[in-house]
Formats: C-alpha cells, sequence, structure tokens
C-alpha cells in the first residue's frame, strides 16, 4: 500500500521557514557595493601561433602580409588611430585661424622637441615601418603597419631605425610570438617616452613592469591588470587620450575610474563630500616616480658643452642639463579634461612669463573642473629671438646636432621640413607642459589624509588654496559655491 | 651658591644652543612661518612701573604691558593655569595634600613635596617649587603670592618661614629673599607667542631670576637680549612710537605647540617623522599615558614601533582632521564657543544670542579653559565638564547606525573612548618605586609599552591597551573609559606633630647614598649575587631584612613610625582617539571571556607592599589587585562591583552551578528511571499487551503549535548558551546569535499569546486546569504509579483522552510553566532586550546585574523541564507512541474500559 504523505513534514517545514525568515531578513548582508573587478574586461583565449605563423619573414612588411591573410581589417582598423597617424582629429583654437591638428607628427613637446627631419630616432616608437620612405609614402601603405611593436613578445623583438625591426631580430621567432598586448608591450614606448625611463611621464616607468601593489594598486597585486584592461579596445582603437596631443578630449574617449568604480564608493561621509571638486587621483595618487625618478626640467642650453661629464641623471652633452627626482609630490590644478591652451608650430612665445607648451582647462569656477594633480615638466628650449616662436632643431643624423652641435645649422636644417622661418637669431625660454596624473594608483590606505592639504594651524599643506581661487583652506572658508 | 653658578653656565650654552637652534628653524622663507596675526596692533613693552621699557631697560611686566589694553587682572583671577591651587590651599589633617592643584597635591613621580608651615622638616619652599616646576608654571598665583595672599616681594627673608626658605644640599635651610630673586607674573608671551623662547625661560627659572623669566621669553626672538647689566632692546624691533612691531611679536591664539610646551608630545609637521621621548616628566601627558596629538600616520613616524607597517592610521583622528587644542579647550567665555549649558537652559529656548561682544571678550578672556571629565587632576571642579565631549559634536546614534545594536545600551555604559582608542602606541610609566633610589637620586622606574629602555632606538615600542575603568561624570552619569594606572610605592613618616610626610628626596639619598653610590651597608644588604654593584634588579625592597634596614637608617635620621606605602592612580586617556575602521567593533572584543572590559594591567613587577587604590578622584577602583605567580602586581576590573553586566563576560557563577545542576540532576534522574523501566520489562514475563487503541489525540493547530514552541524553546536555549559563554562556542557570530534569540523570543511570545486564544477560545483550558476535588489523592496515585507501578507494567492510572489529555502532575507542572516560569522568562528577556530604549523599566528592576542571571536561573529551569518532558513522553504505550502522537495526531492508548477506569 503506498504511504500517504507525511503531513507532518510539512508542518515541519513551516516551523523553520517562520524561524528562518525573518532571521535571514535580518542577517542577510547588508547591501553591498559592486565589485569593482567585475567589470574588468574579459579577455579572448589566447591562441598559440607558433604552428601557425610560417617564415620566411626578411622584412617587417613581410610579416603584416602574413598577418593580414587571418586578420585582413586589422591594418585598416590600425591606420585609423593615432598610434600610426600621430595625429589628433582637427580642432578649431582660437587662436588660430582654420582648423588644426596636434600630434608628434606635426608638433613640439619640450623634451626632444620635435619628430619632423628626425624620423630615423623617433619612429622606434611609431607603430609603423618605412619611415625611410618619407611621410607621405608611409602613411600610405597597409603593409607597413607593425604588428610586432604591440603584440611580438618584447624579449624577441626591438625597433631600430626609421620604424623597421632592429637589426638581427628573428621575425619568424617574434612573429610566432604574438598575443594580446601586455604592460611590456605599452611599456616600451609609454615606459620610456622622451628618450628614457621616466622622462616624460612621472607616473609611468619601467617599474610598473612588475609592480608592488603598493606602487600601483591596479597592475601590482592580486588583478595583476594589464593597460589595456582600463584602456579597452575595440577594432585596435584604445580608449585613453593624452592632453600632452590633443586640444579638447570627449570624456567618452578618456579612461575614467568610473568605469569601475560607481556608487558609494567611500564610507566617511565628509570624504564622499570632496568628490564634486576633487578628482580621485588626487588623493589616491600621493606621490609620482615612487620607486624610479621622473624628469623634472631639462634645459637644452646647456647642451653640447665641452669637457662636461656625461651622467643619465644631470648631464648629456647631447640633450644638456636634466634634473630627476623620486617620490615628487604632484603639482595641483583645476582641470576639467581639456586643454586651454596648446602651443602650436609657430605660435609667439610668452613675454612675461614661462611659454606653456600646453595648458590644463578649468578653474573654481568650472562646475566641470575638479582639482587635479599633474606633473610639471620645465624646459629652456630654443626659440627664434626676431620671429620669437620656439624653434625646432634636426638633432638626429649625420649633421643633426647630436653629432656636430651647431644649434644654427640644426635650426636651418629643419626650415624646409617644417616650414617655420628661422632668422638666423636663437636664444633659449623656459617652457612648461603638463602631464596629467593618473597612474600609480596606490591602495586606499596610503590615500592622502586631511591634513595633507588641509591645515587650520595656518601652516600650507600640498595645495595653494589662493592659487586655486579659494578665500582660504575650504575647511575653515568653505568649498566653491 | 657653586651650584648657582653651574646651572647659570649650563643655562647660558644652552641657551646659546637654543639661539643657534632657532635662528637655523626661523630662516625667513620656512614655509612653517605663519603669516602675522594682522589683528594685533603694534604695542609698548612696559617695566613693572608703568616706563617703556626701552627707556628704563627693565624687565618687561606683562601684567602692565597686556594691561594696557586687556584686563590682566581679570584674566590672572580667571586662570586655572595660574593659581595652580593656590586658593584653595589648605592644610589638612587626614591629607599631606593641601590643594588639589600643581601647587600643594603632592605627586609621587615627581616626589619632592611642597612643605606646609610647621613642618618638621623643610622638603620643598615655595622658591624651590618654583625652580623645579616653574618650566610648567605659566606664572602668577604662587609664582607672585603668598599663600596667605600678601605678595611674595613682601615678605621677610627668613629661613625659619616655608615660603622664604629654601633647602641646600647639605639639609641645611637658607633665607630665601623674594625681593632679589623677583617673582614671575603670569606669562602672556608664553602661549600667545608662536615660538616663545621656553628654553632661556627655563634656564632663568631654574638659576632662581625669576624676574627675568618673562623677558627671557622675548629673547633669541630679536626682541631683547640678556647683556651685561640687564636688557639690552633692539630698537629696531619697535616703531617709531616705542611700540613693538606686530610682525615681529606675532600675538596669536595659542596653538597645539604651546599646549605641548607644558603638556606633552605634539607633532604638528607632517612630513618629518615624529619622535617621542617617551615615560619623561617634561611631557607629563605623554609620559603618564602615551597619548601623542599628532596628525602624522603612525606608520610614517620615526617610532621602532611594533607592527608598524600596518598601522596607516594618524595618531590622532582630530589632530589629523585639523582641530587645535583650543578647539575643544577653549576660553569659557569665548564668544565663538560659548553655549549656555544645557542645564541652565530653559526648556522653551533652543538658543539664547546674548553673548560678550569680541570686544568685550577680547578685554576680559576668561582663562579658565573648558575642560573634560579627567580624573587625575581634581583641579577647578567648577570647570569640569565644561567642554564640548565627543557627543557633543558626533551624532554617534547615526555613526553606529548600520552596524551596532543596542545603540543606546552601549553609549549609556561606555565612554567613546573605550571603543575608539584601543590601543595606545607610544610608551607610558607603569611604575615608581621610591623605595629605593638609582645613584641619581631617580626612582626605580618601569614603563609599560617598550621593551627595553624607552627613547632608545633598540627599544621595541608595543604600546598597551588600557584599563577600562568605570567613571562618574558630573551630570552623575557612570561610563567605563580608558585609562592608563601608574603604581607608586614611597616610604612615609610621621612628624613630630603627628603629620604624614613621604620621606624627603634628601634623607632617601642620606640613607642610600654616600657620596654619589649606595652606602656600604645598602650594598651589603641589597647586593643578592655580591659582585660588589646593585644591578638594577636588586634595587628592590623584597626582604625583611632589607626593609628593616632602611627603617633603621630614616630613624636614625630622626624620622619615626617609617614605612612604606604605595597608590594606583588611574590617569584618563581621552586624546589619540581613532575612526570607526580602527576602533574596537568586534563584538566578542567585550562579550567574551577574556573581555576587554575585566581586561587587566600589569602595575608593577614587584610590590614591596600591596598599594591602595587612588579614591580622591571620580574613578571607580572597585577592581581587584593582586600579585600573581611571578610576584607581579596587576589590577583586574570587577565590572559586577560597580553594576555592570556584560552579556559573554559576566556571569553569576553560584546561579550557573545551582542550574547545571538541576539539569544533569535531571538527566541522570530520568536516566535511572529509565534503565529501571528498560529492566524491570525485560524481566517481566512477555505476557499480553495492554489493550490499545488508537485515538485522534492532537489536532492539526495543536501539533504546529507545540511544535513551533519546542524548537523555539530549544534553540532559545542553545543561542542563550551561546550568549552566555562564548568563550565556549567561538564559532558562532555573536551578532548572529544574538539576532537569532531576539527572533525566536518574538516568535515564542506570539505563539504563546495565539495558543492561549485558542485555549481560551475553545474551552480547551480547562484541560489545563487541576481540578481541586481529590487533587492529592490523584497526584499521590500518579507519583506513585511513577515510582512503582510503571516498573510492573501496570496501566496508567489516568485515562489520557483527547479531551483530557493530562495527568495531575502534568497539570500541577504545565500550570507552574505557563504561569510562573514562561511569564517571568518573557518579563526578563523583554526587559533586557528594552535597556537599549527603556532602560528606566529594567533598572526598576535591578538593571542586567538582576536581570540577566534571573534569566539564565529560569533558563535552566526550562533546560531541565525538557530534558524530564522528553523522558515522560516514553511513558506511553510504547516508548516512541507519545512522540508519533505528536507528531502524527493519533496516538494509541490504553484501553481503559469503563470499570476499570475510574
Amino acid at each position: 500500500m503506498k504511504k500517504p504523505f507525511p503531513a507532518w513534514i510539512l508542518g515541519l517545514l513551516g516551523i523553520f521557514l517562520l524561524i528562518l525568515a525573518p532571521f535571514a531578513y535580518y542577517q542577510w548582508p547588508k547591501s553591498t557595493n559592486d565589485d569593482p573587478a567585475a567589470h574588468l574586461p574579459i579577455k579572448a583565449v589566447h591562441v598559440d601561433h607558433v604552428d601557425i605563423v610560417k617564415g620566411e619573414f626578411k622584412t617587417g612588411q613581410d610579416v603584416t602580409r602574413a598577418c593580414l591573410v587571418c586578420h585582413p581589417d586589422a591594418a585598416a582598423e590600425l591606420m585609423r588611430t593615432t598610434h600610426w597617424t600621430w595625429e589628433s582629429k582637427a580642432f578649431n583654437v582660437p587662436w588660430r585661424e582654420g582648423p588644426v591638428t596636434i600630434g608628434k607628427i606635426n608638433q613640439i613637446n619640450n623634451f626632444c622637441i620635435g619628430s619632423q627631419g628626425n624620423e630615423n630616432k623617433c619612429m622606434s616608437c611609431h607603430a609603423g615601418y618605412g619611415w625611410e620612405a618619407g611621410k607621405q609614402a608611409q602613411q600610405a601603405n597597409p603593409e607597413n603597419v607593425d604588428c610586432l611593436a604591440c603584440h611580438a613578445d618584447p624579449g624577441s623583438y626591438g625597433k631600430g631605425v626609421f620604424g623597421n625591426p632592429a637589426e638581427g631580430v628573428d621575425l619568424l621567432a617574434a612573429a610566432r610570438s604574438v598575443r594580446a598586448t601586455t604592460r611590456e608591450n605599452c611599456g616600451k614606448c609609454h615606459f620610456d617616452g622622451g628618450g628614457g625611463n621616466g622622462v616624460k611621464h612621472g607616473d609611468l616607468d619601467e617599474s610598473m613592469y612588475f609592480p608592488d601593489q603598493a606602487l600601483d594598486v591596479h597592475m601590482g597585486g592580486k588583478h595583476n591588470m594589464q593597460c589595456s584592461a582600463c584602456h579597452t579596445t575595440s577594432k585596435h582603437q584604445i580608449l585613453g587620450r593624452l592632453i600632452a596631443d590633443n586640444y579638447t578630449i570627449d570624456p567618452r574617449e578618456q579612461v575614467s575610474c568610473e568605469q569601475c568604480h560607481s556608487g558609494k564608493v567611500h564610507q566617511d561621509e565628509r570624504i564622499s563630500l570632496h568628490l564634486s571638486a576633487v578628482a580621485c587621483q588626487t588623493c589616491h595618487i600621493p606621490a609620482m616616480a615612487l620607486e624610479d625618478p621622473t624628469k623634472l626640467t631639462w634645459d637644452w642650453s646647456k647642451a653640447g658643452q665641452q669637457g662636461r661629464e656625461d651622467d643619465h641623471f644631470s648631464y648629456l652633452k647631447i640633450k644638456g642639463e636634466f634634473t630627476f627626482d623620486q617620490n615628487v609630490k604632484p603639482e595641483y590644478r583645476w582641470f576639467n579634461g581639456n586643454n586651454e591652451y596648446r602651443y602650436l608650430l609657430g605660435d609667439k612665445i610668452s613675454e612675461d612669463g614661462p611659454t606653456y607648451i600646453n595648458k590644463p582647462a578649468g578653474s573654481i569656477s568650472d562646475a566641470s573642473a575638479k582639482i587635479f594633480p599633474f606633473k610639471v615638466h620645465v624646459a629652456r628650449q630654443p626659440y627664434d629671438t626676431v620671429n620669437r616662436h620656439l624653434l625646432q632643431p634636426v638633432t638626429s643624423g649625420k649633421d643633426g646636432f647630436w653629432t656636430t652641435f651647431d644649434w644654427n645649422k640644426s635650426f636651418e636644417m629643419a626650415v624646409p621640413i617644417t616650414g617655420l622661418a628661422y632668422s638666423g637669431q636663437y636664444d633659449f625660454t623656459e617652457t612648461h607642459m603638463y602631464w596629467a596624473t593618473t597612474h600609480m594608483v596606490q591602495p586606499a590606505k596610503d590615500a592622502l589624509q586631511c591634513d595633507a592639504c588641509h591645515s587650520a594651524a595656518g601652516k600650507p599643506g600640498r595645495m595653494d588654496w589662493k592659487a586655486l581661487g579659494y578665500a582660504g583652506d575650504p575647511i575653515e572658508w568653505g568649498g566653491r559655491k | 651658591m657653586k651650584r648657582q653658578t653651574l646651572i647659570t653656565l649650563a643655562g647660558l650654552i644652552a641657551f646659546a644652543l637654543a639661539t643657534a637652534a632657532t635662528d637655523v628653524i626661523g630662516a625667513p622663507d620656512s614655509p612653517l612661518q605663519s603669516p602675522a596675526t594682522p589683528l594685533h596692533p603694534d604695542f609698548a613693552l612696559l617695566d613693572a612701573s608703568g616706563v617703556n621699557v626701552l627707556e628704563s631697560g627693565q624687565s618687561v611686566s606683562t601684567m602692565r604691558t597686556c594691561g594696557q589694553c586687556h584686563d590682566t587682572g581679570f584674566i590672572e583671577t580667571h586662570a586655572f593655569h595660574s593659581d595652580l591651587g593656590l586658593r584653595d590651599f589648605a592644610a589638612s589633617k587626614e591629607s599631606w595634600d593641601a590643594s588639589p592643584g600643581l601647587f600643594g597635591r603632592w605627586n609621587p613621580l615627581s616626589y619632592r613635596y611642597l612643605s606646609q608651615v610647621g613642618d618638621e622638616r623643610l622638603d620643598l619652599g615655595t622658591a624651590e617649587w618654583l625652580q623645579s616646576n616653574g618650566e610648567r608654571v605659566v606664572g602668577g598665583g604662587p609664582a607672585t603670592t603668598s599663600r596667605s595672599g600678601v605678595l611674595l616681594t613682601d615678605l621677610q627673608a627668613s629661613s625659619e618661614q616655608v615660603e622664604t626658605s629654601i633647602l641646600d644640599e647639605q639639609g641645611g635651610l637658607t633665607a630665601w629673599d623674594w625681593r632679589e630673586s623677583g617673582t614671575m607674573e603670569m606669562n602672556c608671551f608664553l602661549c600667545h607667542l608662536e615660538a616663545p623662547n621656553v628654553l632661556a625661560r627655563a634656564v632663568a627659572i631654574r638659576a632662581g631670576d625669576f624676574a627675568k623669566a618673562n623677558t627671557a621669553t622675548l629673547s633669541g626672538l630679536g626682541i631683547v637680549e640678556e647683556s651685561a647689566d640687564g636688557w639690552a632692546w633692539n630698537r629696531a624691533a619697535f616703531n617709531e612710537a616705542g611700540e613693538l612691531k606686530s610682525e615681529i611679536a606675532d600675538i596669536q591664539d595659542p596653538t597645539n605647540a604651546n599646549c605641548a610646551a607644558c603638556h606633552g608630545e605634539v607633532h604638528p609637521a607632517t612630513d618629518e617623522p615624529l619622535l617621542i621621548s617617551a615615560c619623561d616628566l617634561n611631557y607629563p601627558q605623554t609620559a603618564t599615558t602615551g597619548q601623542v596629538v599628532a596628525s602624522q600616520r603612525i606608520n610614517e613616524s620615526g617610532v621602532n614601533l611594533s607592527g608598524k607597517a600596518a598601522l596607516n592610521r594618524s595618531w590622532d583622528i582630530h589632530a589629523e582632521r585639523q582641530l587645535q587644542c583650543t578647539d575643544c579647550h577653549y576660553a569659557l567665555n569665548n564668544p565663538a564657543h560659548v553655549s549656555e549649558a544645557q542645564s541652565n537652559r530653559p526648556a522653551h529656548l533652543r538658543y539664547d544670542p546674548r553673548s560678550l561682544e569680541i570686544n568685550e571678550y577680547l578685554r576680559r578672556p576668561d582663562h579658565n579653559f573648558a575642560r573634560g571629565q579627567s580624573a587625575q587632576i581634581n583641579v577647578a571642579p567648577e570647570s569640569k565638564g565644561s567642554m564640548r565631549r565627543c557627543e557633543n559634536c558626533h551624532e554617534a546614534t547615526i555613526s553606529h547606525q548600520n552596524w551596532l545594536p543596542y545603540i543606546g545600551t552601549h553609549m549609556a555604559a561606555l565612554a567613546c573612548e573605550s571603543c575608539h582608542i584601543p590601543k595606545l602606541h607610544a610608551p607610558a610609566i607603569q611604575t615608581y618605586d621610591w623605595t629605593v633610589i638609582n645613584p641619581d637620586g631617580s626612582a626605580i622606574s618601569d614603563c609599560r609599552g617598550v621593551d627595553g629602555t624607552p627613547n632608545d632606538i633598540k627599544s621595541l615600542v608595543t604600546g598597551y591597551e588600557p584599563v577600562l575603568l568605570n567613571r562618574t561624570n558630573v551630570d552623575g552619569q557612570t561610563l567605563l573609559a580608558p585609562y592608563n594606572l601608574i603604581t607608586t610605592f614611597y616610604w612615609v613618616y610621621e612628624d613630630a606633630k603627628g603629620n604624614q610626610r613621604p620621606v624627603r628626596l634628601i634623607d632617601l639619598k642620606s640613607a642610600f647614598l654616600d657620596n654619589g653610590s649606595y652606602a656600604a651597608d645598602i650594598i651589603a644588604a641589597f647586593d643578592a649575587d655580591h659582585d660588589g654593584q646593585l644591578s638594577r634588579g636588586e634595587r628592590v625592597v623584597n626582604s625583611p631584612e632589607k626593609e628593616a634596614l632602611v627603617k633603621r637608617k630614616l630613624s636614625a635620621l630622626g624620622m619615626a613610625k617609617v614605612r612604606i606605602e604605595g597608590q594606583v592612580q588611574p590617569y584618563s586617556i581621552n586624546h589619540n582617539v581613532t575612526r570607526g575602521e580602527y576602533a574596537l567593533s568586534d563584538c566578542t572584543d567585550c562579550h567574551n571571556n577574556p573581555s576587554r572590559v575585566t581586561q587587566s594591567m600589569k602595575l608593577a613587577g614587584f610590590a614591596p607592599v600591596m598599594p591602595a587604590f587612588d579614591g580622591a578622584n571620580n574613578v571607580s577602583g572597585s577592581g581587584e589587585i593582586k600579585i600573581g605567580v611571578d610576584g607581579a602586581l596587576s589590577y583586574s576590573p570587577v565590572p559586577a562591583n560597580d553594576s555592570v553586566y556584560v552579556f559573554g563576560s559576566s556571569r553569576v557563577s553560584l546561579i550557573d552551578a545551582f542550574g547545571a545542576l538541576a539539569f544533569v540532576g535531571t538527566l541522570f534522574g530520568v536516566l535511572g528511571h529509565g534503565s529501571l523501566r528498560y529492566l524491570a520489562s525485560r524481566r517481566r514475563p512477555a505476557h499480553a499487551h495492554t489493550h490499545t487503541q488508537r485515538v485522534h489525540m492532537y489536532d492539526a493547530y495543536r501539533r504546529f503549535w507545540h511544535w513551533l514552541q519546542a524548537t523555539s524553546i530549544v534553540i532559545l536555549l542553545l543561542t542563550g548558551l551561546i550568549i552566555h559563554r562564548p568563550d565556549i562556542f567561538g564559532i558562532f557570530s555573536f551578532e548572529g546569535v544574538v539576532t537569532l534569540h531576539n527572533i525566536l523570543a518574538v516568535i515564542l511570545v506570539v505563539n504563546a499569546a495565539l495558543s492561549l486564544f485558542y485555549h481560551l477560545a475553545t474551552e480547551r483550558m480547562r484541560e489545563y486546569i487541576p481540578r481541586p476535588y481529590g487533587f492529592f489523592d490523584d497526584s499521590i496515585r500518579q507519583a506513585k504509579y511513577y515510582i512503582s507501578g510503571i516498573f510492573k507494567g501496570e496501566p496508567h492510572p489516568f485515562e489520557k483522552r483527547p479531551d483530557d489529555r493530562m495527568n495531575p502532575i502534568q497539570k500541577l507542572t504545565y500550570f507552574g510553566i505557563l504561569n510562573v516560569l514562561l511569564p517571568l522568562q518573557i518579563a526578563t528577556g523583554a526587559l533586557m532586550w528594552g535597556v537599549q530604549k527603556w532602560p528606566e523599566f529594567a533598572n526598576a528592576f535591578g538593571g542586567l546585574p538582576i536581570l540577566a542571571p534571573f534569566h539564565a536561573l529560569v533558563a535552566w529551569l526550562f533546560a531541565s523541564f525538557i530534558v524530564g518532558h522528553v523522558y515522560l513522553t516514553t511513558t506511553g504505550a510504547t516508548p516512541l507512541e507519545g512522540i508519533r502522537g505528536m507528531v502524527t495526531g493519533y496516538e494509541e492508548v490504553e484501553a481503559h474500559d469503563e470499570k476499570s477506569g475510574q
């Protein structure tokens, strides 16, 4: 006989439900912030190319042709990016008629000054081959796209003159090592920008190949994030723009902390109140160049001096005098993500005070601006004392300044290339360039605390409140209205 | 006089060094230099006769100078910093303390005793008191005025009087001429200049040049320098009108550094690693408690601190968040801070706008400063509790609402500091033992919170956890608050007038030392390892022979009734607050055994005598002072003595013993009864089974409420046990268990109420009511059955029927449980839960210390009942039939035919 289902089991379940339901209600973990790590992009599974790639490769272009067999759109995609063009989209700027573009291809900075006429050296960081053919021809040919620079194991690949593979590189081995980009690929150019480790950026240097968590909480520690985790990429178009080579930047083109960190990120309401005026980076990057020093000043006027001993951190005959520093406190400015000004080739220099190569936009009255940390690179670089614009020398090559140490000649050589007038008279002037500090984000426990900026005792902290436009320390005078 | 010269010489060298140092520190573009306060105008410096010092070349008089605009007389008479107990100074028969302040209260750490008029032996005369304490005395009060109220300079120099004599090296008395030394006016510059020259001032004070002290404070600042014939005033620092330029004398509100000069370690700069002068009485607050006011992160400081890397919090959250000492300890009539005391304010007024105008305030600022409730300084009781404390600025109920249960209960029992100052990360004084002195005349002292010598960079600072003591606030509230305990031992004698006095340091030196090293007989008695030296460990009175020797030597110096005394003094800890993240927030930090609430504190490595807990304060020393097996002395708080009951930590062992006995007794009882039944049934011939019949005994609702109640009670007992003894059941989350207990309690009460309604509504209540008629006879019949009948296989004396299920004993038991135990348990439980909202109800029944043990007792009785109850279910037709009946509703019961029944 089939036993009827014992009703008492239902009763028992009811009893437990009656007890457990309220307990669960009270004990259920209170809503927690969503896990930032959940926003990390999911990486495609690596396909080992060792058995796929066959030789033989004599030139870089041979490799690219092989890549394009399976990845036919890759070159066309890349050629639409600034990694290829080295040039921004066209901007209308108030101090010039007609649209202008900004990039390493046509403008100058205050490090090695400019790439025009110096392609044999500068293009070792360009994602393309064949610069010996000249800009027009080089840019037109999809086979010039250098897939290996970003996708080969940097241990098996390196670039030499005119963007071509370095002498002696085993191109087959390099091509077989291809994979998704790593910190090492990006770091090859971005950690050594400006001609050496930590020269350009205070927040990006070779210490980040294998960073500790205390150095960079994202790239070090448990997440071991690669650059592409934040600089998400679609069709070779990489998210993130530098203000150094742009005028304004659409926020949608920019990497932001909010990609992963959203909601109530601080428990302390007092800290949350800061968020409308203070960028995340300001507190979470208390200092840059934590391990490797970064270049802070560069005096070109001292270049070429006879009999001075070369020293990587203080003087090189070809480049002049520098200062480097470690554990550098950033400088703080209002910043809305754009430049207020970007020096364009031919712009007049400032007659009072330094000439700004770029100047971040924003002020206390700009609601979209926040206080943001910058590295300010101060240089003394050449200008035409008659035409009163900055000069771009030809430095590389057998007749360049680095060989002849003849400034006049190097400026004259540049005239047909840049089209910039040179009167024959030059001197040196101070130039400032701003670099946003956004990497080397340190663990929350090392973030700035109140007394770093605020000081009721009247002793100055990190912030120059008056310069930022406040009446005084906002801890006493209140924040911006 | 030779000594004086030496001091002066040493002073001059120190002064020169200090001047050099200030030159470096005060370099013109130093970022630390704050801009001059524009508010304070240039002002003329006047001497004591009111003449500009530029003309007279005399010392400056602060009373005259500042008195040009400010009512210095008012300020001096409204300043405890100046008075220091002089106003209350009065000899007492009971105590050797003549006042509650620095001037008159004996401090066993600094040891020297300010002698009273008529004392047999002079220890400190007023002049020497000022010399040795003056660095931390603002001036005015006892520095200018005698105990009788006349000016010190009006006293005739005489070695007969305590106020005009001084003890010399040889123990002789020398007259002190106050007219020659001058006195020390209240020194406004000391607190109102950014960088007063405290070193030069200290040199003048130590040398007894009191008249020079205030002017010395200005020296080295470009204003004045000491010259061969008095003072050389720097004309360039003055304007054309002969007034000191305001940019030179930057008169300002007192900064943390000003307060620090006398009170303890303060570290305003952020980049320079903090170093601590620990256990150094020049920094008394830091020495006695380890409190350090600094905004710097602990792991960025220069202290060799254990576990330092993880200590990324600031030393003091308030310093980090830019509060100044004066933000809490403000002048009591400062219109920016003043608010009418809650107690004085009419209930219908939120705010009274009438306050001093700023100019009135600046003329007569009250220099009594708002202060908290702390214990060790018994001074100025009228301004005690005048400060805004934590709760006046912080809305604790909001900041704790997301996680802390029973907020009200916790806040009513705990000072904020108890959790928010979980640990001091600096050493603090533990013991000062004056029963033996070091060859330099210092006490044998110990520091807690450091392995090795304090201030040696090789010593690892471990920090220490304060002890929690019950403090009674001025408003009568008692709260547990963190303290350091400092234990002192010292020799005491009775003078010719029968006054108790601490044995003078000079007499101790005579007894112990001979030309700066230990006397031969002392070495003979104390040198345990016979190496001719007294090591640190040998400098201790740990045998009757040693005690007798010292006593003999002190008696030989003429002192009567010499004996050792000791006291334990609590030093309150209120600074070094940390934010929630680093505060104690785990329930089982306190609700456990061991518990922070009962955590003991080491008092001394060795106790020559049992010390007494200093009672002259608002702290309860109701705990136990015990000597451990290693001879070390420690203090263990006993919260129960202060009517504090902490779940998981407190318990009444008598009740637990009784309860456990009842439970185990019942268990053994039923086991014995059951075994006998089993044996009896084995021996009984397998005769025919009693005739049984299947009866629908329990309807669905009865079964449901029974099992719900059973489950609730069992889990309530288990969770209650865990709450009672979390130390045994460490794997459970205390918070979760408390929540479950409370939820079950609600379910139990609702279930009981519904069941009561059911029984009343259906008249089934009758089953529970014992019928008075023949009740005793019936009960005896039932008892007899359990005692004998049941073993013989006799049928139950009473039939179990759906409408009358219970036998008389059962009815009696349920009558008791439902009318006594259950209501009592619900009531005590509800009162305990209600402590957070309506503590007055719980307090009406004696509060937690009565309710909680009572609740535990009833719980034990419930547990015992359940054992018996479950056992008795096995006495049905078959052992499991009773339970089956309650599960399925149908039970096989003995069929009593009409005759054999009743």
